[in-house]
């Protein structure tokens, strides 16, 4: 790790200028850390300044998580604990405390932030050692392609093949979440417009412009929402494949669904046809559910390790929807 | 209360109670080392010290075609560079060609960044499948077997690498001083280092001492005296007359200081529709690194009558880091192969695998802990393979073990000082079992004292000689020389005592720290020291003829027992309940020998479900080198363990180290195949690897 300088700004609008003003050569903004810290000790990046917005509100409020009129707001630094520990997001908004609740470790969720899960790296493990000149890095490879590539993407088709990493934006994408940001010409971004597919910039799998940071975090509740994540460890492990789902209900039918799938592409992946069969199925409609949920995985391309991945998509879709409905997947009661 | 007892006893196995000399005692250092006080040689930086680190190959195979030795000169704080001229190539990812030596960590760092190796890639060979070349037919003896067999098995077995993983990475820490020096190493033999050292550190042995008071893990990984990284250090200490620093990162730690060698087994078996084992032939191949050496995969075990079973093995060179020691070596990956295989049979002859393992177990020992394990895992609630057609199904698998004692020398002494205090001194190191505690308990013992006045004073090669602790030999061979050499402390003791109160030797004794006379108390403990003109030192000793002269010793045998379930559509297994049925002789301390074998069955459980060391077969580099995707078992994935102490069978010393990791992984298996009705036969039981069993095996 190399030498840096640290500042800690007292707004977002100062932050925002040290990033920007040119003083130094590679300024970052540090929030939790987590993901900024691996990536100093791998070699990956070698900043000269650190940014530390932790510790910054917009406003004078206390809390990290507000529950304002018909949707939640999540500071920026809110911790992954705050916001699934919260007895109102688990009640109101279950799919955003439980997709939360299922990363890393209780020690990492104290200190990793809602802004910071959003923009973190991929975990790849060829972007993630240094000698390996991987198209994320400027080189020509995904060496993914005829590599090791079990944990990698199933849609998407390249030329990279991560999976994106958050826990947290599959749930926004479902619960209609937006990004409030400051230090540029915008106030907000649309979870849905914050990531771009690799072939719309390999560098990068965020639309954020320099010196843009990230305030809050809004989203609609969403009380018949639920998630449901497959991973190979139950402690400290990232999923293989997990599912968003948030459900409108006319009494026992769902009239509207909306369905995302997280760690099968390098985007958090939308499933908009899931979500139109699953309009109109009665919540009792077991081989409805199913048969939506199938849908899931059409149109994936398993790489030559992943294709297992492919069946457990459906499952995860199916059993995210049966936990929006307040159920227990069937079998697992 | 002293802070070094918790007197609490371990309510929650009842079966153990009583099973020990100290059913209560903690771990003496336990405190230290959860707080943080307990200094390992990786903590030590001796002032004005020098960092080293290694050059090494990031590919399955490289040449190093460039460096820039001056640029890496001319960074601040780097003050030697030393590439091998010889060997610029690498033949596994982590080998070595060089070092560089610099002032400061961030100096070394750097200073190897600014050395911009540049290294061609060329053709690995990472996949043991891919590198078996010719593979020979079966032996015209076995064909004959399995021919006139009314049934045969036919299957391909496999396992993965291992890394040992040790929490504390392998190095040491020269605190060199000039013309002494103090060597703080990381190491299961601290007398294998000091031995290692000699052409390196340019010193007498009289001049230097290694020191070993904590290690953080080493799994055998850590039997190979000064290894590299020690002699290398000790090189630039003795250079320069400075302190000197290498210890491996964690990248480095899973690369190239050793591993559990990945396994293949064809095996074709005949059998008797009653699951009598005719014979055949077990073929097996072990993935090992360039030097082609340690891939052996422990099967047939000889715990099982498998009939005429012929075996041949032959190892595999990978480009990848070569294999060590590891807990129980070729054991695990062997009874993986023997006790799925037995469960194929048994399910291939509609038998219940206990029933028919009942009638080829050879030691009737391990039949009995057998019948005990299966009772307590509820064996008779187990279902009939297949049989469930759930989501998630449950299943019941069990496997043996079987461990022998081997000797290994060790010098013991007890010394009661005038002013009360007593001091129990070995060289030997304590990997993480308990040694520290162990000899304080035996001491305490043999002199009638409690365990807290006795002072231990271990892993320092100045002190009595003892072995490296492999093989489970720590144990076993220091308690005789501690219960050998408090007796002669206490016989010396009471001799002087009795001279001074005008008394025959033999009216005297110790009992909680009183001396007794006629058994009626007569003086204190401290009073009686203060009467010593000196220190008494007694001496004890065990040895290759003392172990075979003791008839009470003998092999730790061992049954365990799995309960799990299995979700269907997304391949994972969470073990329930792991039953551990275990004999060690006499045990010395309750709480630390259940550890052992809690500890023995996590890294099995671990081993079973998780864990490979994964090579990019595209490069040769280790793609998971780190904690996060070289996945070791963590809480949640924890079952309820139950060890059983089984000291029926006799109570001399017995070992207990390796034994309960071995049958973990097959037991799992078996578990499973018992759920799902097919075999997984490939570890680690992955989710796709489960899911692929029961697509091909119609049973999704």
């Amino acid at each position: 790790m190399n030498s840096f300088a640290i500042a800690r700004p007292d707004s977002f609008r100062a932050a925002s200028k040290l990033v920007t003003d040119g003083k130094y050569s590679l300024p970052v903004i540090k929030s939790g850390g987590i993901d900024l810290i691996d990536h100093m000790k791998e070699g990956l990046t070698a900043p000269d300044l650190l940014v530390e917005v932790r510790g910054l509100r917009e406003d004078d409020r206390r809390t990290t998580v507000t529950q304002e009129s018909d949707h939640f707001r999540f500071e920026a630094a809110a911790t992954l604990t705050d916001i699934g520990e919260s007895p109102l997001v688990s009640k109101s908004c279950p799919v955003v405390a439980q997709s939360v609740l299922s990363a890393a470790t209780p020690a990492i969720r104290n200190m990793a932030t809602a802004a910071g899960n959003l923009l973190q790296r991929p975990r790849c493990w060829y972007y993630r050692n240094s000698q390996f000149d991987c198209l994320k890095k400027g080189g020509s490879t995904c060496y993914a392609v005829g590599g090791e590539n079990q944990y990698h993407a199933i849609f998407g088709d390249g030329p990279c093949h991560i999976v994106h990493p958050s826990n947290l934006a599959p749930a926004l994408m479902v619960t209609s979440g937006v990004v409030h940001v400051m230090g540029g010409k915008r106030k907000e971004i649309p979870i849905a417009d914050l990531f771009h597919m690799p072939d719309r910039g390999v560098r990068s799998e965020n639309n954020l412009e320099p010196g843009e940071i990230i305030t809050h975090i809004t989203c609609a509740m969403s009380p018949r929402s639920g998630f449901y994540g497959v991973k190979e460890k139950q402690s400290f492990d990232w999923p293989m494949a997990f599912a968003c789902v948030s459900l409108d209900m006319d009494g026992e039918t769902i009239k509207g669904a909306r369905v995302c799938a997280g760690a099968v592409a390098p985007v958090p992946w939308m499933l908009p046809k899931v979500a139109d069969a699953l309009a109109g199925v009665n919540s009792g409609d077991d081989a409805g559910i199913r048969n939506a949920a199938a849908i899931a995985s059409r149109g994936a391309r398993p790489m030559t390790d992943n294709a297992y991945k492919v069946k457990l998509l459906e499952v995860v879709v199916y059993r995210a929807v049966v936990k929006a409905l307040g159920r227990e997947p069937e079998g697992l009661a | 209360m002293s802070d070094s007892t918790i007197l609490i006893p371990t309510k929650n196995r009842p079966a153990n109670a009583g099973a020990s000399m100290s059913d209560d005692a903690s771990r003496k250092d336990g405190v230290q080392k959860v707080t943080g006080a307990a200094k390992y040689g990786k903590d030590v930086f001796p002032a004005n010290g020098l960092f080293i680190s290694f050059v090494r190959c990031p590919w399955g195979v490289g040449e190093l075609t460039g460096f820039d030795k001056d640029a890496a000169m001319k960074v601040p704080g780097v003050i030697e560079v030393d590439i091998d001229k010889d060997k610029k190539e690498g033949k596994y990812n982590g080998a070595t060609v060089g070092y560089v030596v610099a002032e400061s960590p961030l100096a070394l760092k750097r200073g190897l960044a600014a050395l911009a190796c540049n290294w061609k890639r060329r053709d690995a060979v990472t996949r043991l499948a891919d590198a078996l070349g010719e593979v020979p037919s079966v032996d015209e003896a076995a064909a004959g077997v399995l021919k006139g067999a009314e049934m045969t098995l036919e299957a391909v077995y496999s396992t993965e690498v291992q890394t040992h993983s040790s929490l504390e990475t392998h190095g040491v820490s020269i605190d060199h001083k000039g013309d002494t020096a103090i060597v703080y190493a990381s190491t299961q033999g601290t007398f294998s280092v000091r031995d290692g050292l000699d052409d390196a550190i340019k010193l007498k042995r009289s001049e230097y001492e290694v020191v070993c008071e904590f290690v953080g893990g080493g799994f055998g990984s850590k039997l190979n005296g000064a290894g590299k990284e020690g002699t290398t250090a000790a090189r630039i200490a003795a250079k320069y007359k400075r302190p000197a620093y290498l210890f491996c990162n964690r990248a480095e730690e899973h690369l190239d200081t050793g591993n559990r060698p990945g396994s293949r087994a064809r095996i074709s078996i005949g059998f008797k529709k009653d699951g009598t084992i005719l014979g055949g032939e077990v073929r097996t191949w072990g993935s090992v690194g360039p030097n082609k050496n340690g891939g052996g995969c422990n099967v047939p075990s000889g715990r099982y009558d498998l009939g005429n079973t012929k075996k041949a093995h032959e190892d595999v060179a990978l480009n990848a880091g070569m294999p060590r020691a590891f807990r129980a070596p070729g054991h695990p990956q062997g009874a993986f192969v023997e006790e799925l295989m037995l469960d194929e049979i048994a399910l291939a002859c509609d038998l219940d695998p206990l029933a028919m393992r009942m009638k080829i177990i050879k030691s009737d020992a391990i039949k009995e802990m057998a019948a005990l394990g299966a009772k307590q895992i509820g064996w008779d609630q187990r279902s009939k393979t297949g049989s469930q057609t759930g989501v998630v199904r449950r299943g019941m698998g069990m496997g043996i073990t079987s461990w022998g004692r081997f000797p290994a020398n060790v010098e013991a002494e007890v010394v009661i000082n005038q002013d009360g205090s007593v001091e129990a001194r070995t060289g030997t190191q304590d990997i993480g079992t308990g040694q520290r505690t162990m000899v304080a308990i035996i001491t305490s013992d043999g002199l009638g004292i409690s365990v807290d006045a006795v002072a231990v004073r271990i892993g320092n090669s100045t002190l009595p000689e003892g072995p490296g602790s492999g093989g489970s030999v720590t144990t076993v061979n220091s308690a005789p020389a501690f219960m050998a050499a408090a007796a002669d402390a206490k016989r010396k003791m009471l001799e002087a005592v009795a001279q001074r109160m005008n008394a025959d030797p033999g009216e005297l004794d110790i009992k909680s720290g009183v001396i007794q006379r006629g058994g009626q108390n007569a003086i204190q403990w401290k009073d009686a020291c203060a009467m010593l003109g000196n220190a008494i030192t007694g001496k004890g000793e065990n040895n290759r003829a003392s172990v075979q002269a003791d008839k009470t010793s003998g092999t730790s045998n061992g049954a365990q027992f799995v309960d799990l379930q299995v979700d269907t559509q997304t391949g994972i297994i969470q073990v329930n309940r792991i039953v551990a049925v275990q004999a060690c002789g006499r045990v010395v301390a309750r709480k630390l020998a259940e550890s052992q074998i809690i500890g023995g069955v996590i890294q099995g459980l671990s081993y079973a479900l998780f864990e490979n060391r994964l090579l990019d077969r595209a490069t040769g580099a280790m793609v998971n080198p780190n904690m996060e995707w070289y996945k070791i078992a963590g809480p949640r994935d924890m079952p309820l363990i139950q060890p059983i102490l089984w000291t029926k069978d006799g109570t001399g010393p017995r070992p207990l180290g390796e034994p309960p990791t071995i049958p973990t992984s097959g037991a799992i298996a078996c578990a499973l195949l018992n759920a799902l009705g097919v075999p997984v036969r490939s570890l680690p039981l992955t989710p796709n690897k489960v899911l692929a069993a029961l697509e091909k095996g119609g049973r999704a």
